[in-house]
């Protein structure tokens, strides 16, 4: 890690509610290109939270404190900008749509990343290609391409599935909302070795997740603790296993 | 000069983009058939009685020759106008029919369309009507219609433009084994008010039919659904269902839904069903996480909502036909024809 690493992320002293509920209460957050860093935290504690706003969740409000991504405000664009600008939302809970397939919704996608980027639509078989080749990536049957976007789809399968799409969109700073929740083992991996294979030194990752166990295949550069809307500690991965072993308790009450 | 001519260069100026090949084009203009009455090949083609209508007698299989019933109000005519169709499948007979029905200057237009139709035994008609008007029309279609055993009618509703929409159909099934199938799909927006009116009458056991209408409604739209599915007391082993979806995109949009069941025999296998719903914010949100604007997000949705009403259709050109018109209508592209009431169709 050089002192040349451009800025991707960065979120200062940032507030956020939801009605009259404070949520997050003074986030400071720097990502870098080239990292990839962990939140970890208990139920409750806002990683949900951090993860919708960066990407533009109308339900919350921002009352204090400011998130630049690439240089840019982030606060100041709506969803879609975002995403065309190079960041990327893991659901944790990925949105079935009945009647929109996989092709077309990707098809509209990219297509609207190339529009941005003043390129032409990708033809059919350019299309199609650049398809399979992710899939491979994730290991993922291509029949799913042609039902509904995550529609019967089992809980690991809607987590390839948003690998997927991210393998498609090449984003510069993918957030990835409890990613490994509710997947066995080899999914686990699939999905841990898609990013791995995905990561260069141009991009950033932000893995948000309740265990270690994820950690091991997708190693961090940093760790933080979110605690009560506030990171309340950060360091290396050996956070990760301080986690593991001894309980968020430990680490609330060491603060 | 007058701005248009329909008869007798019709097909020069009316551009019929439904995809041609082995389609038949029949006219209608103001209700009066614009080709000589003819009987060829086991169809026969004819006027009604009072000169008005269509009369179709069909006998063997034409199922891959589908025949294009295209009836346009013209400017001539601006009083109402009522016009009865009889059309007869003869046993064993299969058939695909495809009506549209236009109207070509912004007139307030009154057009009532009546078809009987009857199936003989085990006769297949694979019915679509496309309804694509103007703001101010009116405009109304009843059908009745006779299974006779083993009969089977899949019958498609497209009411995709027009001021006022009313439909009312009447299915009889008489004898074991008829099948009926109806799908209805309503779009509007602006003042338009649309109306459907279903009774499928399971009159003889062992028959079966599945009903499946849904309706997006925009701005201050107002729409109606009451379908009723009657089952007589001797109808044994009849089975009924009915579905009716509604997506509402603002608040001023308006949607009465009554389904209804009448049940008189005690084995038999029915549901209804009628939701009433507005765009999924989340799946809205979800798809502006990948890049893609609101706008083509909420049409995404409404797409993806009438996407299993279109895939019933079976021809597979007529199809993708009707996935680009319902496309351009829900992004609003109909309304900025100012010049034209065609809407490209």
């Amino acid at each position: 890690m050089g002192k040349t690493q451009r800025d991707m992320l960065k979120i200062n002293d940032l507030y956020v509610s939801i009605g009259d509920r404070e949520i997050l209460s003074g986030v400071t957050l720097e990502v870098k290109a080239g990292e990839i860093h962990a939140i970890m935290g208990p139920n409750g504690s806002g990683k949900s939270t951090l993860a919708a706003v960066l990407a533009g969740r109308e339900t919350f409000t921002v009352t204090k404190g400011s998130a630049y991504f690439m240089g840019v405000d982030l606060l100041a664009l709506p969803p879609e900008e975002r995403a065309r600008l190079g960041l990327f939302l893991g659901f944790q809970y990925p949105v079935e749509i009945p009647g929109l397939t996989s092709v077309n919704f990707m098809k509209a996608a990219v297509n609207e990343q190339r529009k941005y980027k003043h390129l032409p639509p990708l033809s059919a078989g350019e299309f199609l290609k650049l398809m399979r080749e992710k899939m491979a990536v994730v290991e993922m049957d291509p029949a799913f391409v042609g039902r509904g976007v995550n529609v019967g789809f089992s809980g690991g399968e809607k987590k390839r599935n948003e690998i997927f799409q991210m393998a498609m969109l090449e984003p510069m700073l993918a957030i990835l909302d409890e990613t490994d929740s509710g997947l066995d083992v080899d999914a686990l991996r699939v999905v841990a070795n898609g990013v791995n294979k995905l990561k260069t030194k141009d991009n950033a990752f932000v893995v948000i997740t309740h265990y270690q166990r994820l950690l091991d295949y997708i190693v961090p550069d940093i760790v933080h603790v979110l605690y009560k809307g506030r990171i309340i500690k950060s360091g290396s991965k050996e956070l990760a296993l301080e986690v593991e072993n001894k309980g968020y308790d430990h680490i609330i009450s060491g603060t | 000069m007058k701005e248009y001519t329909y008869m007798p260069e019709v097909k020069r100026v009316f551009q019929c983009t439904v995809p041609g090949g082995n389609i038949r084009q029949v006219f209608l203009i103001d209700g009066i058939l614009q080709e000589k009455e003819s009987e060829q090949n086991g169809v026969s083609l004819t006027s009604g009685p009072d000169g008005k209508g269509l009369q179709l007698r069909i006998s063997g299989d034409h199922s891959e020759n589908p025949i294009q019933i295209i009836s346009v109000r013209s400017e001539d005519l601006p009083r109402p106008l009522e016009f009865y169709n009889t059309w007869e499948l003869e046993p064993g007979a299969k058939a695909q029919i495809v009506v549209c029905d236009h109207t070509l200057r912004e007139y307030l237009y009154q057009t009532v369309r009546f078809s009987n139709i009857t199936l003989g035994e085990g006769a297949v008609l694979d019915l679509l009507f496309m309804q694509n008007e103007h703001g101010r029309s009116r405009y109304r279609l009843e059908v009745d219609a006779q299974l006779k055993k083993e009969a089977r009618l899949d019958c498609h509703i497209l009411s995709l433009y027009g001021g006022t929409i009313q439909n009312k159909v009447t299915v009889h099934l008489q004898e074991s084994g008829a099948v009926c199938n109806l799908d209805g799909l309503y779009l509007a927006d602006g003042e338009q008010n649309v109306t459907y009116d279903i009774e499928v009458r399971h009159n003889s056991g062992e028959c079966n039919s599945n009903q499946l209408f849904k309706g997006i409604l925009d701005e201050q739209a107002k729409a109606r659904f009451d379908g009723i599915i009657y089952v007589a007391p001797h109808a044994q082993k009849t089975e009924a269902f009915q579905a009716n979806h509604n997506l509402l995109l603002t608040r001023d949009a308006k949607i009465t839904t009554l389904p209804q069941l009448e049940i008189y025999a005690d084995d038999v296998k029915c549901s209804h069903g009628a939701t009433i719903g507005s765009l999924d914010p989340l799946g809205l949100f979800y798809m502006r996480t990948r890049g893609i604007p609101l706008s083509e997000a909420k049409m995404l949705q409404q797409m993806a909502f009438v996407q299993d009403v279109l895939e019933h259709v079976r021809n597979g050109a007529i199809r993708s036909r009707l996935e680009k018109i319902v496309e351009s209508r829900l992004r609003g592209e109909f309304t900025k024809c100012t010049h034209c009431t065609m809407h490209c169709c």
